[in-house]
């Protein structure tokens, strides 16, 4: 299905939850309200006509006054892809876990977790997964993060 | 079980809980191997960064570098001349050549069969030798740039990787004559470590794993990136979504690589390797993601940039993350000496999940 049939079909179902954003050879791509962020999925699966049945990656980013979790989703039936963007708060960012929905959310969102101090709620099994055991310096993938012997370059000229 | 195991293959631990011989619960721990590769990316410009690309997945270096270039060429409309298509190709197919052989000799190691490995590394030497020609370097290639290659290839190189070619189509035979209809072999493999189909699309598992389950999906056909729509090639696919499936998939998979680089080296034009991209390169800003289809699965690079010589953040999306995380899924019931052969099936690379 082409982006143009997505799109309206995701702004018939979610009006104003939704707006499109841009992501390069993964469109569309939409900004969700991460309060139906777990409807939203669980309509992106079982409907006929989406069906997006592949979770090909989940990613976590610091933009600086906030952050965003972005779910990139692809349906092996109808071959058409999605890219998801949720933006969460600075402060006590929180998000329904969609591993209900595909499991292979589970260890994308430990390390997102781990990694960001990004809260999955209702998450089966919200233990560390990248980091050791005994890691107690914070969430290392922040951007204002500082480390013992983590040194930022400066920007080359 | 681990982490320093001879049958895991890096350092990966499990914790079993074991009715007798048969394995109730398993739990993987990962992360034993990370380098925090997707911190580094925030600190290094573009160029600096396809060097640890090659660490992500060390067997198939080829497809992480490719995966990565293709993503900023496709966020910045960098057209990469045919020739050096071309020679990416013939690199990414020759590795997944030598990547399955290595996954090969050790799946055989594992089950007790110690002939295999000595084959499997006797031809795969020859592709190393290939890729020392070129790059100077035997793993860790670093050769694939944005908008190219780093340098052309020396002129006795198609003459070797032609020879190369014939010599490598009878030696698959030699490997299925010892192995594919084998009693013992059989008894390891045949119905043992089951993925159903909608298991592993649940867990996002892909490459041959996934074929093995019936599905003919390999991005190289359906969603063909860089030149891989010239070539005549077929995807081969299993039935039983077996360890035996997963098998005999990369075996076919060898031979289908072969051909592609026989016709990729038949077709090979002349003229630039590479196209002359600034060395603090700046893409726009953007984001983007793109999939390669690399030798275990769908490799994906997500890459924001904020228009600087560095990218603001860098997600690597490995095959071997997601398809460890089913491992708990298919053994439960097995014997424990069946999880061996299993997760030796999966090919699974421990610097590929943790990064």
């Amino acid at each position: 299905m082409d982006s143009e049939k997505i799109k309206k079909i995701l702004l018939e179902k979610f009006p104003e939850k939704i707006e499109e954003k841009e992501v390069c050879d993964f469109s569309p791509a939409f900004d969700v309200d991460k309060d139906i962020i777990l409807e939203v999925c669980r309509f992106l699966k079982e409907s006929q006509e989406l069906s997006y049945n592949l979770l090909s990656c989940m990613v976590g980013v610091d933009r600086g006054d906030g952050f965003e979790v972005i779910y990139c989703l692809f349906s092996f039936s109808q071959k058409h892809k999605l890219t998801l963007k949720v933006p969460l708060p600075k402060d006590n960012p929180e998000i329904e876990s969609v591993t209900p929905i595909w499991n292979a959310a589970n260890w994308h969102e430990r390390e997102i977790a781990e990694l960001f101090g990004i809260k999955f709620l209702n998450h089966p099994d919200p233990r560390g997964i990248l980091l050791p055991e005994d890691w107690d310096e914070g969430y290392p993938m922040r951007k204002d993060w500082e480390g013992k012997d983590f040194v930022r370059l400066p920007e080359k000229k | 079980m681990g982490p320093q195991h001879p049958s895991t293959h890096g350092v990966c631990r499990f914790v079993l809980k074991m009715d007798g011989e048969q394995i109730v619960n398993l739990v993987p721990h990962v992360g034993y191997l990370h380098r925090a590769l997707e911190k580094i990316a925030e600190n290094r410009t573009y160029l600096q960064y396809i060097p640890f690309t090659d660490r992500i997945d060390y067997v198939s270096s080829m497809f992480c570098n490719q995966g990565f270039c293709l993503a900023i060429e496709k966020l910045a409309k960098v057209e990469v001349p045919e020739r050096a298509e071309y020679i990416r190709v013939i690199m990414m197919e020759l590795n997944r050549i030598a990547s399955h052989l290595i996954w090969l000799g050790t799946f055989a190691l594992d089950i007790g069969a110690v002939t295999p490995f000595l084959y499997a590394f006797r031809e795969r030497e020859r592709i190393m030798d290939l890729f020392e020609m070129v790059c100077g370097q035997r793993m860790t290639f670093n050769y694939i740039r944005i908008g190219g290659v780093s340098r052309d290839l020396p002129s006795e190189f198609i003459p070797k990787a032609k020879e190369f070619t014939d010599y490598f189509e009878p030696k698959v035979d030699e490997y299925e004559y010892i192995l594919t209809n084998n009693p013992i072999f059989l008894a390891r493999t045949k119905g043992i470590g089951i993925l159903p189909k909608e298991l592993a699309i649940d867990y996002s598992v892909t490459g041959p794993n996934l074929r093995a389950t019936g599905l003919k999906w390999d991005l190289r056909k359906d969603e063909p990136y860089s030149i891989y729509d010239r070539f005549d090639f077929e995807i081969p696919a299993g039935q039983n979504s077996d360890t035996w499936d997963r098998y005999m998939v990369r075996i076919k998979e060898m031979r289908e690589a072969n051909k592609i680089v026989r016709q990729a080296l038949d077709q090979m034009p002349e003229g630039d390797f590479k196209k002359r991209v600034p060395v603090l390169f700046k893409p726009p800003a953007g984001e983007v993601y793109t999939r390669v289809e690399s030798t275990r699965g769908e490799m994906g690079f997500y890459i924001i940039s904020d228009g600087t010589t560095k990218p603001y953040r860098v997600k690597l999306r490995t095959a071997s993350f997601s398809n460890l995380a089913v491992l708990p899924e298919i053994t439960r019931g097995c014997l424990i000496a069946d999880l061996v052969a299993i997760f030796a099936s999966l090919d699974v690379i421990m610097p590929d999940v943790d990064r």
